[in-house]
């Protein structure tokens, strides 16, 4: 009898959702999240992180505007205990140092590098952080507004913002959330094919 | 059945461990209660001892040759015992079956109440362990919760939960003599280099490691030199701990020949990388100690942690505590399994709403904080804010809602107030804005 060497996944597992956008994210590569405000990559990320921390996964997150709200990350279902926090005051250097000594560090599924309107990374520093994180099983996320030409980045995923959702008619009387879409800007990955991802954030 | 054992010294409760090796002598089965307490099992010690009265003197007897002063008690569960050992005089057996009738009339005290408890009690005019039995299960859980049912239980004789046995913790010492004496500091590092291979080699015999290690020389002229290094991380790397132990001697030298050496480590239990084959690993002690000193380097040891949700409205109320978080292990009492309640049905219901609670948890919309908070100028229409201008953001706002008002700690020296607006610019930027009575901020952007 042949015995399938693929894993099935988890029950629950989501390949059309945010469960699928996470399993293309490469370990040991340097990977982006690029989009402008309200676009819903915040959101991304803390779904992501999420999901790390609940399954046992220490996730160490590197906030270059010291941003992180984690009243949001908890209420994304993130393991607050799990979560090393480092803020670095909105000092770019800072953070890729910080960013470059965690993903050398073994033992975090994830590193994140927050740094919206601090970015895009410089590609000397991007080279490094690449160096840095090659032939470990962290997954490195840089989250920027802006996308440099040329990033060495092996996935490049773009959110977009599409609307926002209000309840109550005239007056409005709540912010209910975002839809939002994310899409593959760039993969180094043959077997990655352009595909789109509409994502409904609630609030 | 099972039979248990009171050791109660009376004497000396300073010196726990020579109670412990007493019990030990006569049981592997031995719980260390503290407070000069020790619970053995004596299912299958009749062969060996004797009847209950042999067993009982003869500990008893044992205790004495140790020159503790105790008391022993015989029945059927530790509470039981425990009365045995506290109202009886030297050795004090309960025959079986009897354990509920012996604890009827013995004192509350022996239950340990917490105050409140201790107070309630007293006001219901309760006195002894039978009339704490004799009470109605479930109105005793209406007032007490299952914390009631479980003293109960005790009162009655019932003691579901086994012996959480203890074994005393072993001492890593490691020693050698050098009668020739030892002038130069090599020798003396190269001894105390397999001190440290002996040592790490006991130590992870057991799983366990060392925070600490302290090293004495003796010294011609009966002298001695001490030291003591205290790693980062707790280590059984015994290559590492000589490297250690040499800069420690090289720092300090002896100054005398040097007639023998001693070196002790304090053992403490490691956090394995993974806990079991499908956990995920977690970082390196070692490596992670290292990591975190560069990092407070880089960003101030303020700035990094595990993010806090403290327990207030006040908008952004969060600290930073100490990564990793150290895993407390929880009270004996909260290990147990939830004590089925005698009011049917209430924890089920809680347990489906726990469950639906969590299946509907679904993908939740980031809010970037701005810290501290942007100053903005709004522009007011009937009330409502309908144009934004700050360092950060600026723009006409096309939808808003609000506000929501929220307000605490008027109490103290620091009140807050604040009215809160979600609102979107006419570039599609949704931000939450903020004024605290005084001014208006930009708070957050939403992403």
């Amino acid at each position: 009898m042949a015995i399938p060497i693929e894993s099935l996944p988890p029950p629950g597992w989501d390949r059309e959702g945010i469960d699928g956008l996470l399993g293309l994210f490469p370990p040991g590569r340097l990977s982006e999240i690029v989009g402008p405000r309200s676009s819903g990559g915040s959101s991304l990320l803390l779904a992501f992180i999420a999901r790390i921390t609940t399954s046992g996964g220490q996730v160490a997150f590197v906030d270059g505007m010291d941003a992180l709200d984690p009243a949001s990350a908890a209420a994304a279902g993130t393991d607050l205990s799990a979560l090393l926090w480092v803020k670095c005051a909105g000092r770019l250097r800072t953070a890729l140092s910080a960013a470059d000594l965690l993903a050398r560090c073994p033992g975090f599924p994830l590193v994140v590098l927050d740094l919206d309107e601090l970015g895009p990374v410089p590609a000397s520093a991007q080279i490094r952080l690449q160096r840095a994180v090659e032939g470990s099983d962290s997954i490195l996320i840089v989250r920027s507004t802006r996308h440099r030409e040329g990033s060495g980045a092996s996935l490049v995923v773009a959110t977009r913002r599409l609307a926002p959702r209000w309840m109550g008619l005239r007056p409005l009387t709540r912010l209910a959330g975002l839809r939002s879409e994310a899409s593959i800007a760039r993969s180094r990955s043959q077997l990655l094919s352009p595909q789109t991802w509409t994502l409904d954030w609630t609030l | 059945m099972t039979r248990i054992a009171c050791l109660l010294a009376m004497n000396d409760p300073a010196r726990p461990t020579a109670l412990l090796q007493v019990a030990l002598a006569h049981s592997p089965r031995v719980e260390d209660a503290g407070a000069g307490r020790v619970y053995l099992d004596t299912s299958g010690l009749q062969r060996l001892f004797g009847d209950e009265q042999r067993l009982a003197a003869r500990l008893h007897e044992a205790a004495a040759a140790a020159a503790l002063e105790t008391r022993v008690g015989i029945a059927g569960t530790r509470i039981a015992a425990l009365a045995a050992a506290r109202l009886g005089v030297g050795a004090t057996v309960v025959e079986p079956g009897g354990d509920a009738a012996y604890l009827a009339a013995a004192p509350l005290s022996l239950l340990e109440l917490s105050e409140e408890v201790a107070a309630r009690l007293s006001r219901w005019g309760l006195r002894t362990l039978g009339e704490l039995a004799a009470l109605p299960t479930a109105g005793l859980f209406e007032r007490l919760g299952g914390e009631g049912v479980r003293l109960q239980r005790l009162a009655r004789g019932e003691d579901p939960r086994p012996l959480a046995s203890s074994r005393p913790v072993p001492l890593f010492v490691e020693s050698v003599d050098c009668e020739w004496g030892m002038e130069n500091l090599e020798p003396v590092v190269e001894r105390m280099r397999e001190l440290a291979v002996r040592v790490c080699a006991s130590l992870g015999a057991r799983g366990l490691a060392a925070d600490a290690f302290e090293w004495v020389c003796r010294l011609d002229g009966g002298r001695e030199h001490e030291g003591a290094l205290t790693p980062a991380v707790p280590m059984t790397d015994a290559a590492a701990v000589s490297g250690l132990l040499r800069l420690g001697l090289e720092a300090r030298p002896p100054h005398g020949i040097v007639q023998g050496l001693t070196l002790r480590a304090r053992p403490v239990r490691m956090t394995p990388a993974q806990e079991s084959l499908t956990d995920r690993s977690r970082p390196s002690a070692r490596l992670l100690a290292a990591t975190l000193n560069r990092l407070v380097a880089l960003v101030g040891a303020d700035g990094i942690g595990v993010p806090a949700l403290l327990d207030s409205h006040r908008p952004d109320a969060v600290a930073l505590g100490v990564y990793p978080p150290h895993p407390t292990p929880l009270p004996r009492r909260e290990r147990e399994p939830e004590e089925p309640s005698p009011l049917r049905g209430e924890s089920r219901v809680a347990g489906r709403a726990a469950a639906e609670g969590e299946a509907s948890e679904s993908p939740t919309l980031a809010l970037r904080r701005l810290r501290p908070p942007t100053p903005a100028a709004i522009t007011l229409a009937s009330g409502r804010p309908v144009a934004l201008r700050s360092s950060r953001l600026t723009g006409r706002i096309v939808a808003g809602v609000g506000p929501w008002r929220s307000s605490g700690e008027w109490w103290s020296p620091h009140p807050w107030l604040q009215d809160e607006w979600d609102v979107e610019l006419a570039d599609g930027t949704l931000c939450r804005l903020a004024h605290d009575g005084s001014a208006w901020h930009l708070a957050g952007i939403y992403d």
